[in-house]
C-alpha cells in the first residue's frame, strides 16, 4: 500500500517533470533550454545538490543556475562537497541561496571569507567529505541534483570516465528519494564503455557546449621540491615508514610528500625497504608516484578522483589501478574516503598552521577553505577492530589504557617550521579561533587535525612522537623542540628538549639514522616533469601549464 | 646587513675529523654558505661569525647556533656564516651538513 507521504513525494515529482513539458525530447534538453528547465523543476525550499567536486564541475548547468534569479529561484538549500566556480558564488550574491552545507572552498577561499563578513553565507555546517556524503542519506537528501558526466548513451545511461567521484553518491539518494537528477555531459554517443549510472536513474540530460572543468589538482613539479623537503623526506622514511612498516597509506598533495614518492626508488631502495613498506595506497594517481610503480613498489592504488593527463599510464598500469574492462579508471571519493578511514595505517600531510597543542588549520582571517577529506583520513577511528602491525605497534606506544582501543593510526604532520615569507607555521593559537568565523560555523573552530589524533610531527628540526608523550605539557615541549626558530620555538627549554630526546620522543635526523650531507636533489628519482614521462615511457601526458619543452 | 659574533660552550670535536675544514651551501640569492673550520679556541666552544644580508633576525640565528653547539660535539671550530636570505629552515641544515662533512669527509 503506497502511504500518503509517498505518494505526495512522487506525485511533487511527476508534477515538476509534467513542468518541463515540450522543453525536453524524451530526457534530452537543449543547452539554451536549461535555464527555464532549471527554473521548473527547482521548488523554494528546495535541498539542491550542484556537482561540484574536488576535480570535476557541472559547470555549465552552475553556469546556467546563475544567470536565474531571486525572483526565478529563492530559498535554495544548496548541498555540495566543493565550492569552486565564480558561479556558485554568484548564487550567493544574488541572495538565492537560504542554507550551504558544503565540505571544502579552496579555489573560493577568499570570496567566502568575504561572503561571511558580509553575512551573505549562511552555512549550516563545514564537513568532512564522509559526512555530508552520509547527510545525503539522512536529512541532506537532494530534491533536485545537477551532475556531470563524461558521456550519456541514447538511452540515458551515463559514462563518468576517470573522475567518478563523488556522482554515485549524489545520484543515489536523489534517484531513490524521487528526487530529479539532471545531467550535463561532454558527449552523448551511441555506446559508452561502461555503465556507471544506469539511465533510469537519470530524469534529464544535456549535451553541454563545453566540456566540464576538471581541476588538475595533485600534479607537483619535482623542480620544486627542496633540499629541505628532501631531508625531511629521509628523515619520515627511516623514522616512520621504516620503523612502523607502513603498509597501507594516504599521502597529501604537497611537495613533502612527493619527496618521499621520489625517494623510494632510491633511498629507499638502499635502505633495502622495497617490498616491506608502502605497497597498498589510498591517494588520486599522483604523477610523482610513476617511479615507484615503475620500479615495482607499488601493489594497488583506490583513488578518490582522476588526475589530468594520467588517463592512459593508469589503463596501461591496470594490475595497479582500479580500472573498468574498458581499462578506464574508476575511482570513487566516498569509498576512497572510507578506505582512508579504516583500511589505511598511515595518513601523512601538511598543514598551513599548527599550533602549541597539535591542532592545525589551513584557515586564516580572509579565507575560509574548509575540510575536504583530510579529517576523514586524519583521525583516530575508534570503530576500528582489524589489526596491522603498524597500528599495534603506535598503539602500544601510546600506551592506552582499559577502555581505549588497542592501536592507533599513524597520523603524521609534514611541515616546514615557516611558509614562505617567513611566516611562522607554529602559532601559540590558530587564526581559526578568529571570533566572525567561529560564530558563522555555530561555534566551531574550523580544525583540520585534531592535536589528540597526531602521532608525528615531522619538521626539518626531526621527529616529534606526541603519541609517545603521557602529559599535555610534555606534548608541547615535544612541539616547541621541532618548531625550529619560530616565536613557539624559541620558548622551548634546552633540559626539556634534551630529556625529550633521551626518550625518544623527540628526534635529530642524526637520531633516525640520517645523514644530512645526502640531503640532495640528486637523490630524487627524477628532478622534473620531463623525468616523469620519462619514466611513464611516454605514458603520461602532463597538463600545459607543466610542460616548458 | 648585518654583521656578529659569539661563541657557545660545546663538547670537543672528536680528536680526528675527515677534514681540517668543510663547506657546505652557497653565497647566493635565498641560500647561505656555512664554514666549519678546526683550530678554533677554546676546545669547548664554537665560535661563530655571522654576515647576513637580512637585518632583524638575531635573535633567531644565536639560537639555532646555541641549539647546534648543544646537540653536537663541536667544540674547537670556527663558523663562518655568510647568508644571502637563506630561508630559515635552510640554516640548521647547512651547518649539519658541514658538520657532517667535516667529521665523516665528503662522500
Amino acid at each position: 500500500m503506497i502511504t500518503a507521504k509517498t505518494a505526495k513525494r512522487r506525485e511533487n515529482k511527476t508534477e515538476r517533470i509534467a513542468r518541463v513539458g515540450k522543453l525536453a525530447r524524451g530526457k534530452f534538453v537543449a543547452p539554451e533550454k536549461v535555464p527555464e528547465v532549471l527554473r521548473r523543476i527547482v521548488e523554494p525550499g528546495d535541498i539542491l545538490c550542484l556537482e561540484g567536486d574536488n576535480q570535476k564541475q557541472a559547470d555549465f548547468l552552475a553556469n546556467q543556475l546563475a544567470t536565474l534569479g531571486k525572483k526565478d529561484l529563492r530559498d535554495i538549500h544548496l548541498v555540495m562537497s566543493c565550492i569552486t566556480l565564480p558561479a556558485h558564488i554568484e548564487l550567493f550574491r544574488k541572495g538565492m541561496i537560504k542554507q550551504v552545507d558544503f565540505c571544502y572552498a579552496g579555489p573560493q577561499g577568499t570570496a567566502v571569507a568575504d561572503l561571511v563578513k558580509a553575512k551573505k553565507f549562511p552555512v549550516g555546517a563545514i564537513h568532512t567529505y564522509n559526512e555530508l556524503f552520509a547527510r545525503f542519506y539522512v536529512d541532506l537528501t537532494p530534491r533536485v541534483a545537477l551532475v556531470a558526466a563524461a558521456q550519456a548513451d541514447r538511452k540515458g545511461n551515463l559514462y563518468l570516465a576517470a573522475n567518478t567521484e563523488d556522482t554515485p553518491a549524489v545520484v543515489e539518494p536523489t534517484a531513490f528519494s524521487d528526487g530529479i537528477v539532471f545531467a550535463q555531459v561532454n558527449e552523448i554517443v551511441d555506446r559508452i564503455p561502461h555503465i556507471d549510472i544506469p539511465a533510469d536513474q537519470v530524469d534529464f540530460i544535456v549535451q553541454a557546449p563545453y566540456p566540464m572543468h576538471l581541476q588538475a589538482l595533485f600534479t607537483r613539479d619535482p623542480a620544486a621540491i627542496t633540499e629541505v623537503q628532501v631531508l625531511m623526506a629521509m628523515v619520515a622514511l627511516r623514522g616512520i615508514y621504516e620503523k612502523y612498516e607502513v603498509q597501507s597509506l594516504n599521502h597529501g598533495v604537497g611537495f613533502n610528500t612527493a619527496a618521499i614518492e621520489l625517494l623510494l626508488p632510491t633511498y629507499g631502495e638502499r635502505l633495502g625497504l622495497k617490498g616491506k613498506i608502502c605497497k597498498h595506497w589510498v591517494v588520486n594517481p599522483l604523477p610523482t608516484m610513476i617511479p615507484a610503480i615503475e620500479t615495482g613498489w607499488v601493489e594497488s592504488v583506490f583513488a578518490f578522483g582522476g588526475e589530468v593527463g594520467m588517463e592512459r599510464y593508469t589503463a596501461a598500469r591496470s594490475d595497479v589501478f582500479f580500472t573498468g574492462r574498458d581499462g578506464g579508471f574508476h575511482s570513487n571519493r566516498p569509498m576512497g574516503q572510507l578506505a582512508g578511514l579504516y583500511g589505511i595505517d598511515m595518513f601523512i600531510g601538511a598543514s598551513l598552521q599548527i599550533d602549541i597543542n597539535g591542532n592545525s588549520s589551513t584557515v586564516s582571517k580572509n579565507r575560509i577553505t574548509g575540510y575536504g577529506g583530510a579529517p576523514n583520513m586524519g583521525c583516530q577511528p575508534t570503530g576500528r577492530r582489524h589489526p596491522s602491525k603498524s597500528w599495534l605497534k603506535a598503539g602500544a606506544e601510546a600506551n592506552p589504557g582499559p577502555g581505549t582501543s588497542p592501536g592507533r593510526k599513524l597520523v603524521v604532520q609534514m611541515v616546514e617550521t615557516f611558509q614562505a615569507g617567513r611566516v611562522p607555521t607554529f602559532v601559540e593559537e590558530l587564526d581559526a579561533h578568529e571570533p566572525s568565523i567561529r560564530k558563522a560555523l555555530h561555534g566551531v573552530t574550523p580544525v583540520m587535525i585534531y592535536g589528540d589524533d597526531v602521532t608525528h610531527i615531522v619538521t626539518e628540526e626531526g621527529i616529534a612522537n606526541l603519541a609517545a608523550c603521557r602529559s599535555v605539557a610534555e606534548r608541547q615541549a615535544a612541539i616547541r623542540a621541532v618548531a625550529g626558530y619560530t616565536p613557539v620555538g624559541l620558548k622551548r627549554k634546552k633540559r626539556e628538549t634534551e630529556d625529550l630526546r633521551a626518550r625518544g620522543i623527540v628526534q635529530l635526523p642524526e637520531d633516525v639514522g640520517v645523514r644530512p650531507s645526502e640531503a640532495s636533489r640528486s637523490l630524487l628519482a627524477t628532478q622534473d616533469i620531463k623525468g616523469l614521462v620519462r619514466w611513464s615511457n611516454g605514458l603520461y601526458d602532463p597538463p600545459s601549464q607543466f610542460v616548458d619543452w | 646587513m648585518e654583521k656578529f659574533a659569539k661563541a657557545f660552550p660545546s663538547k670537543p670535536l672528536p680528536s680526528k675529523t675527515a677534514k681540517p675544514w668543510a663547506l657546505a651551501g652557497v653565497v647566493g640569492s635565498g641560500n647561505l654558505e656555512v664554514l666549519l673550520e678546526r683550530g678554533g679556541k677554546p676546545s669547548n666552544a664554537m665560535e661563530c661569525h655571522v654576515e647576513t644580508s637580512i637585518p632583524g633576525y638575531k635573535a633567531a640565528w644565536l639560537a639555532a647556533l646555541s641549539d647546534f653547539a648543544h646537540h653536537y660535539a663541536a667544540g674547537g671550530t670556527k663558523v663562518t656564516i655568510n647568508d644571502q636570505g637563506a630561508p630559515p629552515v635552510l640554516v640548521t641544515l647547512r651547518l649539519r651538513q658541514a658538520y657532517d662533512h667535516l667529521i665523516k669527509g665528503d662522500k
